[in-house]
């Protein structure tokens, strides 16, 4: 469907600029045409007959042709859109919130945050809706824009054919990191698709002994707002990014590469990295610091 | 009529061949009375002249000069700052909270606070001349939306000095605008600052249209009605239909943000759309507010520039028109993205394109006049060849982002942004600057340079295309809107150098305008009445004008009456007794002739209202609700109130004529035209219809609030809440009813004569008013229903409250009229203000009738 959007885009631009050339040819015409003339205004104005040709022809014919083509391509285009999901359609909940995206695979029991993947050739109903504000979803390479709102739940139904990986912005103006509500959108063959699913759907990883003491500074200082399944059992109180396979994942806020030290940099002030974000300074010592780092360095 | 030989310069049929010589057009006969006239128009001297004055050449260069100023404030430093900002990726000169501040602040201001006065400015300031008529309808009220305006952008502006500067876009969409997320005051400087330019704007609006409609030269009727003329009569009911809703809009929002209501909550039965819709309700408009006004400037200058009358006059007006009635069909493309169904999709990019055939019947006008006249290469010329050209391309892509297919890729990415900027520069800020160059000589007597002039013109003209053509193709690329960087793996990077190149390239060229302007006015040369060899009215008196404009009303016997008149008092020899009369009497107030609608006959002589500082105490009324609203002061509303309406009384108090009934009756008598020396009954009359439009518009509104949000509700009263009692409310409908039938009765007494009786019906009118606006408050207080608890209850408590304000302004003027019944102000003759009170009354309970079947009846009988 991003296929008949771009088709309906190249015969818009060239209906577009054909117009355009016209009229600015008829213009140039028109100003050098008059150039020998007399300075004088003729009695009793311009030949109707002539007038009639213009007004008809350019301003009532012109635009209408062009816009019949137009609309009967739009609704074309419009119906190869799917609004409900086909059957066999894999179905993720996308919910925005200030400034980040939670991805779920309700049927495969995966929570993701900042990346979606999807299997390259199946249709895809992403659930979109807003925990907070309005927010956008778009992946402009694969086409096709939906809000999420905090009313209800829409509907954006994609697929991708190739593989690839793709960025994504929000498109509707959510506030202060507006700029910065990005997701990672990864198109993989099914097989890849079913084993990365699969892996974060599973539970975290045991706790070893060198994650042991990060486990228990995750559980006084993070656990108020970020789960790791199973090991928090309630929801968190408030909702900030799933954390059960964080090292899995590219980014730490969607805008910093996840490595250790950028890691230690946005625990200890994220309003540095990303001004704005929703997520407190973390007031921890070195100790606890290193700890914790090294504990979700091992949530893979 | 005989082709005129083009060697003879005879008036009426030859410009100047080069723009060098004097123009040979017909001008106005000055009568010995002239000085007299010009020193009772004048408003008086000083500061008390600067707060009282109501001239409409003062009105209108206000206007324009605050437009301006704000033009430079928000327009240009906003942009350049944002534009350097996004110059490289990954920029770090500003933050993402100056970023979000800065585009807000530029789309608000602009959209409110610039192009809106500057074409109101031109509406007043140009249109008693253009008309052929020496004022607009309501000075006062010209006065009113000038304090108004400036006052809510200061307001507005404020903001700054408390660092509480808005930023969740022009569109202030809801939750983000709302108490959750915006808490501190910065989004209510937002809503209570640009609220108090709206009501300027319907101010000035209710003055346009009544100016147009019933104020021109006799002889003038519509079919020969200069286009800017109609353009801006089209433009004024298009402020009307589209600003009340979003004054309605705003106010939902501030109850949200400042009294704890739940419209726009979802959690509470609120809806986060309901906003939108109110919002591009007036939003889609507002750019054709902009948009047809510039198309009027356009069709007045390609005439004279070409040395022929425009092509299909009447195509141009059925166009304006339809542009007019189209506008308000298509709000929902701003919304094609949040899960509209599909049909409503198709309705709506049909209705969007739909558009496109009266752009193109006013374009292709353009080019035929083009084509069948010679062109005269003059600044203004240019400015309206830039326009045809940058319009018709941001047109192209306005048919393109109206197929939803591709506008769900476009929307809310940097092709919008490309798209709306050659729209509003090239189909509206180019034909300001050329209106600016084509009018600046007539009110300073003296010419813009045209050396400076060509600069300004391909400064803009080459920078506006630098900068915002390549953001076609970085939205295309997928570069959203409103963020304040990129990365540099994306791609966008050297688009954006070169439109940040090309900003500084536009104010350059603004710079030269500016410097223009500055110099012309005091060195530019001498103009005289009419240097362009133009054809309509105004440049037949001359360059500046006198205060009063015309002291012998022109007679129109054409479209173009400079080109095809051989002299602008002669006709119908009724007529050219009528408009030498007027020159030469009354000299003791300011008269000024009010005609037929279509016919352009005189109807009226009647007073124009003189300078008065009420207009401006009752704006600083206004401002002093709006800014106790922001300041939390509670009381301060009721203070502010109280101003607002004592002010208005005090504008609106009848003042003695100095004349008596049998100077008027002479005049009359032998003229055929009615004198009114205590002020017009027509204008009056129109006035209140536009009132009454415009509170009908206001309660559509609200009714349109109230039927989404039942919609959005799938029990309604929600659960929990039992429907209001039908007791109180059903005696004070009764109440109103009566109200109106005494109103009634009333008036067809004092038409009769009938003087106890009429005082007796009006009491009766006035009791009864007042007795359904005491029933209807116990009512609204004792229905126990919670305005803060859900939306149904917000819905309820407001649109009962719109009730009773309606009521409470019918109440005050029934007891307005009766105070000035009592002593003998209304006779046989004279009644105009009780037939006034008499419509309120009437449009009042049917209002009442609708809204007590919508808040009383339709829980109980659903």
């Amino acid at each position: 469907m991003a296929r008949s959007a771009a088709a309906l885009w190249w015969l818009m631009a060239a209906l577009g600029g054909l117009v355009f050339v016209l009229v600015v040819a008829l213009l140039v015409a028109g100003l050098r045409r008059g150039r020998a003339g007399p300075a004088r205004v003729e009695p009793g104005g311009p030949e109707t007959g002539s007038s009639r040709r213009w007004l008809v022809g350019g301003g009532v014919l012109l635009p209408s042709v062009v816009l019949v083509v137009v609309l009967g391509a739009t609704v074309a285009a419009m119906r190869d859109v799917p609004v409900q999901a086909p059957d066999g359609a894999l179905v993720v909940e996308v919910t925005g919130h200030q400034y980040w995206w939670e991805i779920r695979y309700p049927a495969e029991g995966a929570v993701v945050a900042n990346e979606l993947h999807l299997p390259v050739g199946r249709p895809v109903a992403l659930r979109l809706r807003s925990a907070d504000v309005i927010h956008s979803f778009w992946v402009p390479a694969l086409g096709g824009k939906m809000d999420a709102l905090p009313d209800g739940v829409n509907t954006l139904v994609l697929q991708a054919d190739e593989a690839g990986e793709h960025t994504s912005e929000c498109a509707e103006f959510c506030g202060v990191q507006h700029t910065n509500m990005s997701l990672l959108v990864v198109a993989e063959e099914p097989d890849a698709f079913r084993a990365w699913v699969a892996a974060q759907a599973a539970p975290a990883a045991p706790v070893n002994s060198t994650g042991a003491a990060g486990a228990d500074v995750f559980a006084r200082a993070c656990s108020r707002c970020h789960a790791v399944r199973p090991a928090t059992e309630a929801e968190p109180a408030e909702r900030g990014p799933d954390l059960t396979h964080f090292a899995s994942r590219r980014t730490i806020g969607a805008i910093a590469e996840n490595e250790p030290e950028a890691l230690r940099r946005w625990i200890s002030d994220p309003h540095a990295m990303k001004t704005g974000v929703l997520m407190p300074a973390v007031e921890l010592d070195p100790h606890e610091l290193d700890a914790v780092v090294t504990y979700l360095a091992g949530l893979r | 009529m005989t082709a005129p030989d083009p060697s003879t310069v005879g008036p009426g049929h030859t410009g100047p061949s080069d723009g060098t010589g004097p123009a040979a057009t017909p001008m106005v006969v000055e009568p010995p009375t002239h000085d007299r006239l010009d020193r009772l128009w004048a408003d008086p001297p000083g500061l008390r002249g600067q707060l009282t004055g109501v001239q409409n050449d003062k009105i209108g260069k206000r206007l324009l000069l605050t437009g301006f100023f704000f033009l430079i404030l928000g327009g240009s430093v906003d942009s350049v700052v944002m534009r350097l900002q996004l110059a490289v990726p990954n920029n770090d000169l500003i933050g993402p909270e100056l970023y979000n501040e800065l585009f807000t602040n530029h789309g608000s201001v602009t959209m409110f606070l610039v192009i809106l006065p500057i074409f109101e400015g031109f509406a007043i300031l140009l249109l008693p001349l253009v008309l052929g008529t020496r004022e607009m309808p309501f000075p006062r009220l010209g006065a009113f939306s000038y304090w108004t305006f400036l006052l809510g952008g200061l307001l507005y502006y404020s903001a700054t000095l408390f660092q509480l500067v808005p930023n969740a876009g022009w569109f202030a969409y809801t939750p983000l605008s709302g108490p959750d997320f915006s808490p501190d005051l910065a989004l209510d400087f937002w809503v209570l600052g640009l609220g108090v330019a709206e009501v300027g704007a319907i101010a000035a609006g209710f003055e346009i249209i009544i100016g147009v409609l019933k104020m021109r030269a006799p002889g003038m009727t519509l079919a020969r009605m200069p286009l800017f003329a109609w353009s801006v009569l089209v433009m004024a009911f298009m402020i009307l239909f589209a600003f009340t809703p979003l004054i309605i809009g705003s106010l939902l929002l501030e109850l949200d943000r400042g009294f704890g209501t739940q419209f726009f909550d979802p959690t509470q039965g609120g809806s986060s759309l309901l906003w939108q819709h109110l919002f591009w309700i007036f939003g889609h408009p507002e750019v054709y507010i902009q948009f047809v006004p510039a198309t009027g400037v356009v069709s007045m200058i390609l005439p004279v520039f070409t040395r022929q009358r425009i092509v299909g006059y009447q195509w141009l007006v059925a166009a304006l028109v339809g542009i007019g009635f189209l506008s308000f069909g298509l709000w929902a493309h701003h919304m094609f993205a949040v899960g509209l169904p599909p049909m409503v999709l198709g309705f709506f990019a049909a209705a969007s394109m739909a558009i496109a055939i009266p752009a193109g019947i006013q374009i292709f006008a353009w080019l035929a006049t083009i084509w069948a006249g010679r062109a005269l290469w003059r600044t203004p010329l240019l400015f309206v060849l830039g326009f045809l050209v940058i319009f018709v391309l941001g047109g192209i892509t306005g048919v393109m982002v109206a197929a939803p297919p591709f506008d769900l890729q476009a929307h809310d990415s940097h092709f919008i942004v490309g798209h709306l900027h050659y729209v509003l520069i090239g189909g509206v800020a180019f034909p300001i600057f050329a209106g600016v160059y084509y009018w600046f000589p007539k009110f300073t007597g003296r010419m813009l340079s045209e050396r400076l002039g060509r600069w300004n013109f391909w400064l803009l003209f080459i920078g506006v295309n630098i900068t915002f053509f390549p953001m076609h193709i970085v939205g295309l690329m997928g570069m959203p809107r409103r963020i304040y960087t990129y990365d540099e793996s994306t791609g966008w990077g050297p688009y954006n150098l070169i439109s940040t190149g090309g900003v500084l390239v536009v104010v350059s060229g603004i710079a030269v305008f500016v410097w223009n302007v500055v110099r012309s006015a005091r060195r530019g040369d001498p103009a005289g009445a009419n240097p362009w060899g133009a054809d309509t009215l105004e440049w037949a008196v001359p360059s500046p004008p006198s205060e009063h404009g015309w002291s012998v009303l022109p007679i129109v016997t054409s479209r173009h009456p400079l080109w095809d008149q051989d002299d602008l008092h002669s006709g119908d020899a009724r007529l050219e007794r009528f408009v030498q009369a007027i020159g030469r009497w009354p000299l003791r107030w300011r008269a000024a002739v009010v005609v037929g609608t279509a016919d352009g006959r005189p109807q009226e002589v009647f007073r124009v209202a003189d300078p008065s500082i009420w207009p401006l105490c009752t704006a600083l009324g206004v401002v002093t609700i709006f800014v106790a609203e922001l300041a939390k002061l509670r009381w301060g509303l009721a203070v502010g109130g109280v101003i607002v309406v004592g002010s208005a009384i005090a504008w609106n108090w009848p003042s003695p004529a100095d004349m008596t009934e049998a100077e008027e009756a002479a005049f009359e008598r032998e003229h055929g035209v009615a004198v009114n020396a205590g002020g017009s009954v027509v204008v009056a009359t129109w006035g209140m219809g536009l009132a009454i439009l415009f509170v009908s518009i206001a309660f559509a509104s609200l009714l349109l609030s109230y039927f989404y949000l039942r919609l959005e509700n799938p029990q309604w009263p929600p659960p929990g809440v039992t429907g209001p009692g039908l007791g109180g409310p059903a005696l004070a409908a009764l109440a109103a009813l009566t109200a109106a039938v005494s109103v009634r009765v009333a008036l067809h007494r004092v038409r009769t004569g009938h003087r106890a009786g009429f005082l007796a019906a009006l009491a009766t009118g006035a009791l009864a008013t007042g007795a359904a606006v005491a029933g209807q408050a116990a009512a609204l207080l004792g229905s126990g229903i919670s305005g803060t608890a859900h939306a149904y209850g917000s819905i309820f408590s407001t649109l009962s409250g719109f009730l009773l304000v309606v009521m409470t302004a019918a109440f005050t003027m029934v007891l307005l009229v009766l105070v000035w019944a009592a002593r003998g102000l209304y006779d046989a003759r004279r009644y105009a203000p009780v037939a006034n009170v008499a419509r309120f009354h009437t449009a009042m309970v049917a209002i009442w009738l609708i809204g007590f079947g919508t808040l009383y009846l339709g829980p109980v009988l659903t």
